[in-house]
């Protein structure tokens, strides 16, 4: 394992990790009704719903057809029948599919002894296909994996990098799938490793994570005849997200740094493709890691998409004392969860009740140019000028100034000492400079 | 941020007090009572909080440290209305003013009363008594060719400029201890420069309480770094090239120390010019507007009238700071070979 320098400019310092004892990931009880997103696409399509109110599901059933790209296939996570279609704003304010399922019936897939394909007399098109089909989603860019892989086939021998930093100081799923999930990752570095005969494979784990961990993996991946490189970054967000993660090791192996050559995935990810490869199973469950200040006992589950988050909150012990916020995903550039009823989607990796003390609201301040900002974005960015150019409307100028390379990490918002929503603003701009 | 400046300020405060006693407490509470006053008045009238914000009260300390000790209420109080209410609040309140309030303050207060302003108090430890004015050592120096080429701790003593027993005890012990070994000897009278026993305005007494403050400020990052070093390297080389002004000083025998313990040089350049609103963000322009006021200290100090010439040199950096921020970008393209970003 060699270490890293660490990014070569911003990113800031946050708190320390939460205290989180490992206790092995358990699964969630099974949601009575499962709410299931239909997102929209980047282009803006709606996968076509291909279900109706009323009709019988089966566990694993496809219930809309991705349409362009960006978009996914999504399957029932439970067996059931359609209560209600629903259409309304998603998350990104654009409307969007919602089908609601009632538990009902018998469970075709969990139920049963699982069955593991033998993928290796699969080719690289059946392997994209599957994974295309079983609509397997990365949850941190929430882009189908089946085009972040297809598009590196042409560009010759990319590097492949599992993404297990985690750089905010809760979320705890990639460090415990690469504790407890080992074989599957292993497999399923083997048939993305297949897909894409990638020049090097990368395994980006923080410094200071336990040695025999890593000694576990580098021996089960040699018996896979896999050679796994890890590296150890430093602990300073934004490390984890997979441009900056890409950027920080091209520059510790002396490479240039071509965004298509890297191709980032998480081990959540991996496993995704695993069970949809080797046991058949459509993307229709998430590893989510429930805790922060409110919550009784933090532990990470598998909760199956659709579930009310409210129910895992619930199987950890229910809140202690009062939760200022709930965040999905991160505190910094994750999103508020309207109320106990949002569902888990593809992209949720963990819910975090927020103590009030965790949450520390206060009011914003004016601009007072101390630079903090600049300092901290990883972009090299002067967030305090594109905030003031946005407010005076001049977005274009904004723009001019690259609000374009802005990748919505927040390092900004956190350390203003006025507490301007930056990353708001910039986030909105952004989307109004798009549509 | 407001809060870690005015906290970097107590010891300059408290040490202050324990200098001149009241004369000194009175003229902090009169500037930070007006100034605090005057924010909640204008909030009263815009209708928002802005007076717990801690800017104001940064502000009124400020002011007070440019003025001497023992000046009439009305002095600080004046000032630092000025700087709240004209400097700032007529530009749109915190976060938008163009130049430094509390600087405004201080020059307001020197161009209105430019006697009162420079005749300081002797420290009590200094005469012995309470209440006898004297002249700044810098003040003093300027018209000191009478005296031949001597130096400058030589010219105060024959002019008569008392030395204190601090000094003799704390000189002693750095010579014995510090510097015999190393085969050099301090002069007596620094040490009274450092400790701020010498007639002086409140801010410019105490050079280590300043840096005790600033080390507060740089260890909690909450100031630009960069300012005060590219203000303060030029101005103690030119000081060491040129001198002060002084006729035994040849080329490269400046005074430093002397240099750096009066006139307010070290303060202003930590607490004043590092006032996040009127100084550049970016790191070039940061270099560049605290080059500009080192030079300008040195100047000011050298030719100008009085020895108060830092609040001036930080005022003009300030109206410079736009252009500095916008300008410099294309001077650095003119420098950098073609092709690179």
């Amino acid at each position: 394992m060699k270490n890293m320098r660490g990014l070569s400019r911003g990113g800031v310092e946050l708190p320390r990790r939460a205290p989180f004892t490992h206790q092995g990931i358990e699964n969630a009880y099974l949601p009575i009704q499962a709410r299931v997103p239909v997102p929209s696409s980047f282009e803006g399509r709606d996968p076509g719903v291909l279900v109706s109110e009323g009709q019988e599901l089966r566990e694993g059933q496809l219930i809309a057809r991705a349409d362009g790209k960006g978009s996914a296939n999504m399957h029932s996570p439970i067996p059931g029948f359609v209560r209600r279609i629903e259409r309304k704003p998603g998350r990104d304010g654009r409307p969007s599919s919602e089908v609601l399922i009632s538990l009902a019936g018998a469970f075709n897939i969990s139920g049963k002894r699982q069955e593991r394909y033998i993928w290796k007399s699969l080719n690289t098109g059946d392997i994209l296909h599957i994974i295309q089909d079983k609509g397997v989603v990365q949850a941190s860019s929430g882009k189908p994996v089946y085009e972040l892989l297809h598009g590196r086939l042409e560009g010759g021998h990319p590097r492949l990098v599992i993404n297990a930093l985690e750089m905010d100081p809760y979320r705890r799923v990639e460090e415990a799938l690469l504790l407890e999930r080992r074989p599957a990752l292993i497999d399923a570095c083997d048939i993305v490793a297949k897909v894409l005969k990638p020049r090097a494979i990368y395994c980006l784990v923080e410094r200071g994570l336990r040695k025999d961990i890593v000694e576990a993996l580098t021996a089960a991946a040699a018996e896979a005849e896999l050679a796994i490189e890890f590296r150890a970054a430093p602990r300073r967000y934004p490390a984890d997200m997979p441009s900056i993660a890409a950027r920080q090791l091209a520059e510790a192996e002396g490479a240039d740094y071509l965004p298509a050559e890297w191709v980032m995935l998480e081990p959540s990810v991996l496993l995704a493709v695993h069970d949809a490869v080797v046991l058949n199973k459509a993307h229709m469950e998430q590893y989510v890691y429930v805790g922060g200040g409110a919550i009784n006992e933090a532990r990470v589950l598998k909760a199956r998409i659709g579930s009310p988050i409210g129910d895992l909150i619930e199987e950890c012990g229910g809140f202690k004392g009062q939760a200022a916020a709930i965040v999905i995903n991160d505190p910094l550039c994750g999103w508020a969860a309207a109320d106990l009823d949002e569902a888990v989607d593809k992209r949720t990796r963990s819910v975090i009740a927020l103590s009030p003390e965790e949450a520390h609201r206060a009011p914003s301040r004016p601009c007072v140019r101390c630079g903090a900002c600049v300092d901290a974005c990883p972009e090299g960015l002067e967030p305090y000028m594109l905030y003031k150019l946005i407010a005076a409307g001049r977005r274009d100028e904004a723009l001019e100034r690259g609000l374009g390379r802005c990748s919505s990490c927040a390092a900004c918002s956190w350390s203003c000492w006025s507490r301007l929503p930056l990353v708001t603003a910039f986030d909105e701009a952004k989307g109004a400079a798009g549509a | 941020m407001n809060y870690i400046c005015a906290l970097s300020l107590t010891p300059v405060l408290l040490w202050s007090v324990a200098l001149y006693g009241v004369a000194a407490a009175s003229v902090w509470a009169w500037a930070a009572a007006s100034a605090l006053l005057c924010q909640a008045a204008l909030d009263a009238a815009s209708r928002k909080l802005s007076v717990l914000d801690g800017s104001s009260l940064v502000t009124g300390l400020l002011v007070a440290t440019v003025m001497p000790p023992g000046a009439a209420w009305y002095m600080p109080v004046a000032a630092s209305a000025f700087a709240i209410v004209v400097a700032r609040g007529l530009f749109g309140g915190y976060g938008k003013n163009w130049m430094n309030p509390a600087l405004a303050g201080a020059a307001f207060a020197f161009a209105n009363w430019p006697e009162a302003m420079r005749s300081y108090l002797m420290p009590r430890a200094l005469s012995g008594v309470d209440g006898l004015s004297g002249v700044s050592p810098i003040g003093m120096i300027r018209d000191l060719d009478a005296f031949g080429p001597v130096g400058a701790m030589e010219a105060l003593r024959q002019l008569g400029y008392p030395l204190s027993a601090a000094d003799g005890a704390v000189t002693g012990f750095l010579n014995d201890v510090l510097f015999l070994p190393l085969g050099a000897r301090l002069p007596e009278g620094y040490a009274d420069l450092m400790l701020g026993l010498k007639p002086g305005a409140l801010g410019d007494g105490a050079l280590i309480a300043v840096l005790a403050g600033s080390v507060l400020l740089l260890s909690l990052r909450s100031i630009k770094w960069r300012i005060p070093l590219f203000a303060l390297v030029p101005f103690v080389l030119l000081a060491r090239a040129f001198g002060l002004g002084l006729s035994s000083e040849g080329f490269m025998q400046g005074d430093v120390l002397f240099a750096l313990s009066g006139g307010g040089v070290v303060l202003a350049s930590f607490f004043m010019a590092t006032d996040p609103v009127c100084s550049p963000v970016r790191r070039g322009a940061q270099a560049a507007y605290g080059l500009i006021i080192g030079v300008l200290f040195y100047v000011f100090r050298r030719l100008g009238a009085f020895a108060d010439g830092a609040v001036y040199a930080i005022l003009i950096a300030n109206v410079l700071c736009p252009s500095l921020e916008r300008r410099l970008p294309e001077l650095a393209r003119f420098f950098k070979p073609r092709g690179s970003a």
